[in-house]
């Protein structure tokens, strides 16, 4: 699985980085506009060190402004179930505040609250906060009715069972939006450091771009595609412990 | 009399064609009795607006003062995340743990009991579903279909299982299969199509309860009362 | 045609390159062709010369069709130089001196401020900074990465000040840190927002004043005209008579007797910043374009091969790049 993902990204990375180097050459560009071979092999070594620590920054508030996500929308979504009227408003919120461009909020975030940890924390967590609501509200909304019925009909049914009959069923999907969301948790924390933060990759990219430092990009790109490979796999990992701690397994529709 | 349905009429929520007209029938004796009927004709439809699942009807249901109904198909499932045994001791009031251990025995899912739900056959299913049920506090225990991916002997011994340990219940079986309810059951409600009238007739089953050798010519005269009233 | 999955990656890939190719041509060949002049940022009083140059047919005379299209933070005219999308363009030294020590072949043919705009503002309270010693213990807004970090290494460095001695603030484009007096110096550029804060802090009552590391010997050259190597070579009058027309339309835009023409004009683009404060700004401008003696536009070689060397000593460029040859000071 790490090895399938990491391969992956390396092909697509260098790949992407060939069709550069192709277009440089065919055109004559200068090490300005793209970098060379080499100088970016001498980039990478200069910057290593401390893009490695910056890229792991990211990644921890990324982590965290993901975990925040998930918790708040099991939270809304556990509270949005029901088909009554509080039900009914948390659904439409959440459909409607997602078309939300959220990074246009970012700026205002960094302006209340600074560009220290919170802001970047906030604005991971937005960005990947509502694809988690939408989904995890449709899953938990969505009864599963081949199995709550015997509990309704013997009068056995708390809310606490139907959301655990009901994520249990759905244990799939759950791991598969968690794990897609990750990636838009990486990307909110890095297009928050681009806009407002003073710290993390996505701030040493802005630095890069405003030195017109093609080669400093690059190696950020790289950086950052290796890290949200293994974030990605960790999550896919966890999923199938989860999975394998439940006894959720591969049933064939009968 | 546990139950008395009078003039009920009734259409699906989104179709505009009537399902029941008018409809009346009466469950006065406790006993193994059936529901029969041609595919399509509503028998499930009438067994959950028997049971409170469905509203939205004319006409009256009543029920004897806290009567306790159920509702068994065979499209349930055991929750998966754990095993068959764990799952009916769990579910089962303390004063029917005695009970649990002679359904279990009776209808043979020893094998299969530390196994999770997904790991069982067809068959095997439909059996753990209805010991569930069994062992629940009711008064009238409606099987829709509950044993339709059981084998016929199986069933047959099912059946006499529960007409013997339950013979203060009233149990309404669904079923296609005409020999099965003119064997087993007492009183056979036939459902007819929404143009005939009445829409619902009662007729006598042979109520075997599997200890006698059963009469071919008054089960075969029984299964033709039916097949002449659909 | 059948299409088989080697000939349709054949075709995506000839579909991709060859809009590419187009685009990569130099534009411009023909007189009479249009020329594309990117600027480094959006229009305000910093682009006045230009806008002048294009509305009163300075380019025009000369029988050249110009399209001015406006810079930003996502715009790099250096880059589009080289990519065929633009002619000429306006650049700062340090992206110059960053692009030639790269490989890039451009080349300088007007330096249109002569005294770098970029400085701090301050609260004065009726004093000044004497001295850059006086930083020592002051908050100092930067932005890393940006050419005042440079500068401010550079003018530490100069005065023996170590950098901990200093607190260099990170800044963005919210000026509260400063407005609140969290930041003690703030980086901005003398005659376009350094006009709107002063106004703003004269409003609230106090009085402010602006830090010019030139005034201590620290030049770092600013916004510059650049083309390409290549078309200076290829075409010689081309590139003259775009020097030509530009810098005479600066020199128009900047005279006090076409003051209100130029405001009138930068307002019509700017039209956030009132007439007043573009006024303002247009003097402030005045100041720091016009040379005490000598030409508009005209290139000063020592700032720039000081500036080369700040950069140098700072480690934004690994090795000298002979500024001195990128920099058309002769007549062409």
């Amino acid at each position: 699985m790490l090895h399938k993902r990491i391969s992956q990204f390396l092909i697509i990375y260098f790949l992407g980085l060939g069709l550069l180097l192709a277009i440089k050459y065919c055109f004559g560009l200068s090490d300005y506009v793209i970098p060379g071979f080499i100088d970016i092999q001498n980039t990478a070594a200069a910057v290593a060190v401390g893009y490695l620590r910056a890229v792991l920054d990211t990644l921890g508030v990324a982590v965290i402004g993901h975990l925040l996500a998930i918790a708040l929308a099991t939270v809304v979504a556990i509270v949005g179930r029901p088909d009554n009227l509080l039900g009914t408003m948390i659904k439409t919120a959440a459909y409607n505040l997602q078309a939300y461009p959220i990074v246009a909020v970012a700026p205002i975030i960094f302006i209340l609250l600074g560009d220290g940890l919170p802001s970047r924390l906030l604005i991971a967590a937005i960005i990947c906060y509502f694809p988690l609501l939408l989904s995890f509200i449709g899953i938990l909304g969505e009864p599963v009715a081949s199995i709550e019925h015997f509990y309704v009909m013997t009068g056995r049914m708390r809310w606490q069972l139907e959301v655990k009959i009901r994520a249990f069923e759905n244990m799939h999907k759950l791991i598969t939006v968690v794990t897609g969301s990750a990636t838009l948790a990486m990307v909110g924390t890095i297009v928050a450091e681009f806009i407002g933060a003073d710290s993390g990759i996505g701030y040493s990219l802005r630095i890069a771009l405003y030195q017109s430092d093609m080669a400093k990009v690059l190696v950020a790109l790289f950086l950052i595609g290796v890290f949200n490979s293994l974030y990605l796999v960790a999550l896919e990992l966890l999923g199938l412990v989860i999975q394998k701690k439940m006894g959720v397994e591969q049933r064939i529709q009968q | 009399m546990l139950l008395q349905c009078r003039n009920i009429t009734y259409r699906y929520p989104h179709g505009d064609a009537l399902v029941f007209n008018d409809l009346n029938c009466r469950l006065a004796d406790p006993g193994f009795h059936g529901l029969f009927g041609p595919s399509g004709v509503g028998k499930s439809t009438l067994a959950r607006i028997i049971a409170g699942e469905i509203s939205g009807f004319a006409g009256e249901i009543k029920r004897r003062d806290r009567a306790g109904i159920l509702y068994s198909c065979n499209t349930e499932r055991l929750p998966g995340w754990s095993s068959v045994g764990v799952h009916l001791t769990k579910v089962t009031p303390a004063a029917h743990l005695p009970l649990l251990q002679e359904l279990i025995s009776a209808f043979d899912l020893g094998s299969c009991i530390d196994s999770r739900f997904s790991q069982l056959s067809l068959g095997q299913k439909n059996r753990a579903n209805l010991t569930r049920y069994l062992l629940q506090d009711f008064d009238l225990l409606i099987m829709d279909e509950s044993l339709a991916n059981v084998d016929e002997a199986t069933r047959k011994q099912i059946i006499v299982t529960i007409k013997r340990m339950f013979p203060d219940k009233y149990f309404l079986y669904i079923s296609h299969s005409v020999a099965e309810v003119a064997t087993f059951c007492a009183r056979i409600f036939m459902l007819r199509d929404i143009h005939k009238s009445p829409q619902l007739i009662e007729v006598a089953g042979r109520d075997h309860h599997g200890d006698t050798v059963m009469d071919r010519t008054a089960l075969e005269r029984t299964m033709l009362e039916i097949v002449h009233a659909a | 045609m059948n299409c088989t999955p080697t000939r349709l990656v054949f075709l995506l890939c000839l579909s991709f390159l060859v809009p590419l190719l187009f685009g990569c041509q130099q534009r411009g060949e023909e007189p009479g062709q249009e020329l594309s002049y990117r600027l480094k940022w959006l229009y305000n009083i910093n682009t006045a010369g230009d806008l002048y140059a294009l509305e009163h047919g300075f380019f025009t005379s000369r029988n050249l069709r110009v399209v001015v299209k406006p810079g930003g933070p996502e715009r790099d005219a250096i880059r589009e130089l080289e990519l065929g999308r633009a002619q000429f363009g306006v650049a700062s030294a340090d992206q110059v001196i960053r692009a030639l020590a790269k490989g890039s072949p451009i080349v300088v043919i007007a330096q249109l401020f002569q005294q770098n705009p970029l400085q701090w503002i301050y609260r004065s309270g009726g004093a000044a900074y004497a001295s850059p010693l006086e930083l020592r213990g002051k908050t100092v807004g930067i932005t890393y990465g940006g050419n005042d970090e440079t500068i401010m290494h550079a003018l530490l460095a100069k005065y023996q000040i170590a950098p901990s001695e200093v607190n260099l603030f990170s800044v963005r484009y919210d000026y509260a840190p400063f407005y609140l007096g969290e930041v003690d110096l703030w980086p901005i550029y003398r005659n376009a927002e350094g006009i709107v804060i002063a106004e703003k802090m004269a409003q609230a009552g106090e009085e402010t004043g602006f830090f010019a590391p030139d005034l201590f010997d620290v030049r770092f050259v600013a916004n510059s005209v650049v083309t390409t190597r290549k078309m200076v070579e290829e075409q010689p009058d081309l590139v003259r008579k775009f020097r030509d027309a530009l810098l005479n339309g600066w020199q128009e835009a900047l005279a006090p007797a076409n003051a209100a023409r130029t405001i009138a004009l930068v307002h019509a683009h700017d039209q956030v910043t009132t007439e007043e404060t573009i006024a303002k700004q247009l003097a402030a401008t005045r100041q720091l374009m016009l040379p005490e003696n000598g030409r508009m536009g005209s290139i000063d070689v020592v700032a720039w091969q000081q500036t080369e060397k700040i950069m140098l000593e700072q480690g934004v460029i690994d090795s000298p790049v002979a500024i001195e040859k990128a920099l058309l000071t002769d007549g062409l």
